[in-house]
């Protein structure tokens, strides 16, 4: 057993979107390990920048494969480089693939919650494509709140639609899911409580620890925790909303009223024409307009599609990877949300493969890099963690936020990076927080107001504008 | 002359439409509810429209309205309403009407005043403009989720509906339709919101974490204390549970059907009075001192607030109880198995229903105790306690104590409070003031006495209104020491106008400031603490008179107390940081937080006009000012924005959504 370096690379994929390569250095031994690689859009432009990433990697790592890849969860914005790149990652090879317990074809709870969420998804489209037509400025408001969402599935509204593909939910990161299974030698499907050796180096000397996302379901979809409610029922839940709110929406359609509808909620007889005189003599009709609730109803989309969305990031892979000798450890949550980080304290491990007395409090207390999760949104960060349990002195933040993103651009667009979240995390690294467009802020700067705080660490960071990425050590 | 109506009698539910398909649930679930009298003629309303509430049903997702209900239909008068029923939507417009009247009667009962809904807020070209509101609007069917909120903007209640799982679950009818507006518990929960809204409207400021779990708190006490005081409920359950809270009753259940329809079966969304374990057994809920401290979501530590309500419920019961128990058992106090007998069950019924209003009754006047914003849950007892001691001194069946008795238990305390006595927990009299300064509020007094009483007269809510605001106007220029040109008053005097002085000294006094205050970003020991920047620097903080309101109500003693309640704030805008710029002019995008000071004020006009009690939240107040600043920007865990939306960040400027806040 020796000391293990890391060198962390965070690629600039020119929106919003997740790719890190970590390279595991031990004596004369190297694993190379690439932690999602995708872009929130599917433009020509954001296909070659994910080609030049993955070019660099291949020849970066000078014809040797990848270690392992990792896919944390089926989101465009972590997986399209698997698609738009595919032919790169195959010429570079890769050894072993890491994916969730979600992702296994063969596991029985995690086939149905993917079609719950396939189905879900479905109705999501359909909803969005109903609103679209229809030209009112209230529905097109809520279709977009549905396609800003449905962009993490890679969108309807991709600028290039894939040739030959009509597109089917969700066509981008399924496909990019299966490229890996096919270029990768091995694929290992991970839940909370595996312990694993880090391929390529000697055993025990980088140790992988599995966090979520959670098993048995308590905690996977809520972001609420305090309910102890199963996802399964809550996902039907929110599926039979989505059916009633299609349903709705056949009623403004014109065309034939599907039976569902004919009698909900009310028996038709009790329903009355909105072109009826006594309606539109009606003060609600004539009077204070700003008492109308006509559209109201709309509004519920976009509570819809959040569902969705906090659903699949708290379905992230999450990994803690300890540098055994010195303790150090590096942690990547993917996108997941409070509930899946609220499962971590309950974890089984397995007691064969962990020191006695370990605990979470262990990986979070002696965490040096933290990869910030869904882009630094409010919710994705356990703020009472960052308060009581990641506290090394040595804590380096890197968050893969863009912020020229027109989703973070746009008026009443995503806080990305949440204010307050992103301020704790300064506090709590001594500004050492390192962003994937810009490198840092100014009083992150390692040659600036921040060069004492950086000095402190042996490695200071890179910012290669060439080859659009940050480059940060963690030296064991 | 034709004899005056009284009362109308409208049958509904007691508990959730699910009740009425279980046979040992169905005899109990109807009542007939007794509701004001009030003309409701107004054809083009589309709905019942009276003097408080307004129902439209529209229903949008629907693409429809339905046929409105006349209230005064011989076919509805002489059947005391429509027969409940869940499919039938003019039964649903005739329930919301019906709850929400009774709801709105409790709160006259206790307040003593006429209800006056909060201003409608416009602003028009740069102009903040308040305008009058008559009623609220109730919409049965506006939305397809399991929800249901009061809009703040539209002065509307809004009801969903939807289809329920296809699972079976709890007592639902699998894909039947559920109607958030046929839920008792519901429906008085979001009239309460709006209730409260108008007594206190900037309890909508999320301003520590106890105000929104206070708002969902006092709503669900409201509609739980409403179910202790329908008879035929009560007897019931009483009947099967042994006459003690110990065993499973529905009466702690809020919002049944919605529950089981929802999620997975096990029933209410809350339970005050207890829950059930992992193996479905239920269990009484045990004081636990720790949750207070815990839980930062809303509606659970809004639970925390409900579980000490009832727990003073059951122990004023127990109290007053015991004599009954012993009686019916020879002494022994052991009930024997089985069935409690119904005379029995009866009486103690009878109790329980006093108890539960009496409670409503002193959780209701308590609002008018409490500070003007910031509300904090130790607050909200020495309201409590300070209310009941004006309104029944002797406290004859140990309210107060059992109160103060709950809160200790569920470990609640309020600041500033050396003993937890009642007399430590009353609020503040002015008598320790110095002479100048009681001089000063005796000012105030005589001002308010000669304008008051042209509200005394007033019955029509507009009107009060109106003239509740001439007043504020007129007080708020006095505390600005400008000299009234106002005809007929006599403070023309210069005697009675305040000096300068007189004000520099009284308003530090009422929580507010007569000059501008500093506010730093960290506490007096820091060195390196550093001044905020607000909007008016250095300009004195604009002061707002919300309330000038005459009320008169009877204690549980008897006594009758004519009291005047003033609220007056001050406020300041401090400019915060966001890092961002804004795309098209460039300019950096900043928060704003509304930082707050002021006083409640009750006078008593049976006494000479005397300050009775002095309630204050201080402007000044570095300490609350860096408490406020380290919760709105999520120092504390507490999930500011009630939502996980990417679109939203983790501040607490804006104001509370309760669309977002969910019922469940």
């Amino acid at each position: 057993m020796s000391n293990v370096n890391v060198n962390i690379k965070m690629f600039q994929v020119g929106e919003l979107g997740d790719c890190f390569l970590l390279k595991f250095k031990e004596d004369n031994k190297e694993s190379a390990v690439l932690i999602d690689c995708g872009s929130f859009r599917n433009s020509d432009k954001s296909i070659k920048r994910l080609q030049t990433i993955a070019e660099f990697i291949k020849g970066d790592l000078n014809e040797k494969a990848l270690d392992v890849v990792v896919g944390t969860h089926q989101h465009n914005d972590h997986f399209s480089g698997y698609v738009h790149a595919a032919d790169i990652f195959e010429q570079t090879g890769i050894d072993n693939v890491w994916l969730s317990w979600l992702d296994d074809p063969k596991d029985v709870d995690a086939g149905k919650i993917a079609a719950g969420q396939r189905d879900l998804t479905e109705k999501l489209q359909a909803i969005s494509s109903r609103l679209t037509k229809n030209d009112n400025d209230n529905h097109s408001l809520a279709a977009e709140k549905i396609n800003d969402m449905l962009g993490f599935y890679n969108a309807e509204d991709a600028d290039k639609p894939l040739e030959g593909k009509k597109t089917k939910v969700p066509v981008i990161p399924k496909m990019g899911l299966d490229n890996l299974k096919k270029i990768g030698k091995n694929v290992n499907y991970l839940s909370p409580g595996n312990v694993l050796d880090l391929p390529g180096l000697s055993a025990n000397s980088v140790k992988v620890y599995v966090l979520g996302p959670p098993r048995g379901g308590k905690l996977l979809f809520d972001i609420n925790p305090s309910k102890d409610e199963t996802y399964d029922i809550k996902l039907t839940a929110i599926s039979n909303l989505a059916d009633g709110y299609l349903a709705a929406l056949t009623n403004y359609s014109g065309n034939e009223v599907g039976s569902n509808e004919r009698n909900f909620p009310f028996d038709k007889k009790f329903e009355k024409n909105l072109t009826k005189p006594e309606f539109l003599n009606s003060a609600y009709f004539l009077q204070d307009s700003w008492r109308k609730i006509d559209d109201e109803w709309l509004d519920q989309a976009g509570r819809l599609s959040l569902y969705l969305d906090s659903y699949t990031n708290n379905s992230s892979l999450v990994m803690a990877f300890e540098l055994v000798e010195s303790g150090k450890v590096l942690l990547f949550v993917g996108d997941a949300q409070t509930g899946n980080w609220l499962s971590w304290e309950n974890i089984q491990w397995d007691k064969d493969k962990v020191k006695p007395g370990f605990s979470l409090d262990y990986l979070l207390n002696n965490t040096v890099l933290y990869k910030v999760g869904h882009h630094c949104s409010h919710n994705a960060t356990l703020k009472k963690y960052l308060d009581d349990k990641i506290t090394h002195p040595d804590l380096v933040a890197m968050i893969p936020v863009d912020e020229t993103d027109p989703n973070i651009t746009k008026k009443k667009g995503w806080k990305m990076p949440a204010v307050n979240l992103y301020k704790k995390l300064k506090e709590k690294t001594f500004n050492r927080v390192l962003r994937m467009e810009k490198g840092f802020d100014a009083d992150c700067d390692p040659n600036g107001a921040a060069k004492q705080s950086w000095a402190k660490l042996p490695f200071k960071p890179v910012v290669d504008k060439k080859n659009f990425y940050i480059e940060y050590e963690v030296h064991g | 002359m034709a004899a005056k109506l009284a009362y109308r009698y409208l049958r509904g539910y007691t508990l959730d439409p699910g009740f009425s398909t279980q046979l040992d649930t169905m005899k109990f679930n109807q009542t007939t509810y007794r509701i004001l009298w009030e003309d409701l003629n107004a054809p083009e309303n589309l709905g019942p429209a009276g003097e408080y509430f307004e129902v439209i049903d529209i229903d949008p997702p629907s693409n429809c309205y339905y046929e409105p209900i006349n209230l005064d239909s011989r076919e509805v008068l002489s059947q005391n309403g429509l027969t409940p029923s869940e499919g039938n939507p003019q039964f649903h417009q005739q329930f919301v009407y019906t709850i929400a009247m009774k709801t709105l009667e409790y709160f006259e009962q206790s307040l003593g005043r006429k209800l006056i809904w909060n201003s409608r807020v416009t602003h028009e070209s740069g102009k903040i403009q308040e305008h009058y509101v008559k009623r609220i609007r109730l919409y049965p069917h506006a939305f397809r989720d399991a929800n249901a909120y009061y809009s703040t903007e539209k002065k509307s209640i809004l009801f969903g509906y939807f289809q329920a799982a296809q699972q079976i679950q709890g007592t639902n009818f699998p894909n039947g339709a559920v109607f958030a507006c046929l839920s008792p518990d519901i429906i008085s929960h979001e009239v309460t919101h709006a209730l409260l809204d108008s007594i206190h409207p900037r309890f909508l400021e999320n301003t520590n974490p106890d105000v929104p779990a206070f708002h969902e708190a006092f709503a669900d006490i409201i509609a739980l204390l409403q179910r202790f005081t329908i008879n035929e409920l009560v007897i019931n359950q009483f009947a099967q549970s042994d006459g003690s809270f110990d065993k499973f009753t529905y009466l702690g259940e809020l919002a049944t059907q919605l529950g089981s329809a929802l999620s997975h079966g096990r029933g209410a969304l809350r339970s005050a009075i207890g829950g059930r374990d992992e193996n479905g057994n239920w269990k009484r809920s045990k004081a636990d001192p720790t949750l207070y401290q815990t839980k930062t979501e809303a509606h659970d530590r809004g639970s925390v607030l409900v579980s000490t309500f009832f727990d003073a419920l059951i122990k004023v019961y127990n109290y007053k109880t015991q004599d009954l128990i012993r009686i019916a058992t020879n002494g022994s106090g052991v009930l024997p198995q089985g069935v409690l007998q119904l005379d029995l069950a009866t009486r103690l019924a009878q109790e329980v229903c006093a108890i539960a209003q009496h409670l409503m009754r002193i959780a209701i006047r308590a609002l008018d105790y409490c500070p003007p914003l910031d509300i904090t849950f130790g607050e909200y007892l020495r309201a409590l306690v300070t209310a009941d001691i004006d309104f029944a001194p002797a406290d004859d069946n140990n309210y107060r104590i059992a109160l103060i008795d709950a809160f200790r238990s569920w470990g609640i305390f309020p600041d500033h409070v050396n003993t937890f006595s009642e007399e430590s927990l009353q609020w503040c009299t002015p008598d320790n003031f110095a002479q100048a300064d009681k001089k000063a509020l005796v000012k105030v007094a005589n001002f308010l006495r000669g304008r008051v009483r042209t509200l005394y007269n007033l019955s029509n809510r507009e009107a009060i209104y109106h003239e509740s605001k001439k007043i504020q106007a007129a007080l708020h220029d006095f505390l600005l020491g400008k000299v009234q040109t106002d005809d007929n008053n006599d403070c023309k005097d210069e005697e009675q106008v305040l000096g300068k002085k007189e004000l520099e000294s009284l308003l530090p006094k009422l929580g507010l400031s007569s000059t501008s205050v500093d506010y730093y970003d960290s506490g007096n020991q820091d060195e390196n603490r550093k001044l905020m920047r607000q909007k008016n620097p250095g300009e004195p903080m604009p002061i707002e008179i919300h309330k000038v309101r005459p009320a008169y109500r009877s204690g549980r003693e008897g006594m009758i107390l004519e009291q005047v309640v003033v609220t007056i704030t001050q406020s300041t805008t401090i400019l915060i940081e966001t890092g961002r710029v804004d795309e098209d002019t460039k300019e950096p995008i900043m928060d704003e937080m509304k930082f707050r000071g002021g006083c409640t004020l009750i006078f008593n006009m049976a006494d000479e006009f005397k300050v009775n009690y002095l309630v204050t939240k201080n402007i000044a107040s570095q300490d609350r000012f860096l408490k406020q600043l380290r919760y709105q920007q999520g120092g504390d865990d507490a999930a500011l924005s009630f939502s996980d939306s990417m679109y939203d960040d983790d501040n607490g400027f804006g104001t509370i959504n309760f669309a977002n806040l969910h019922f469940h």
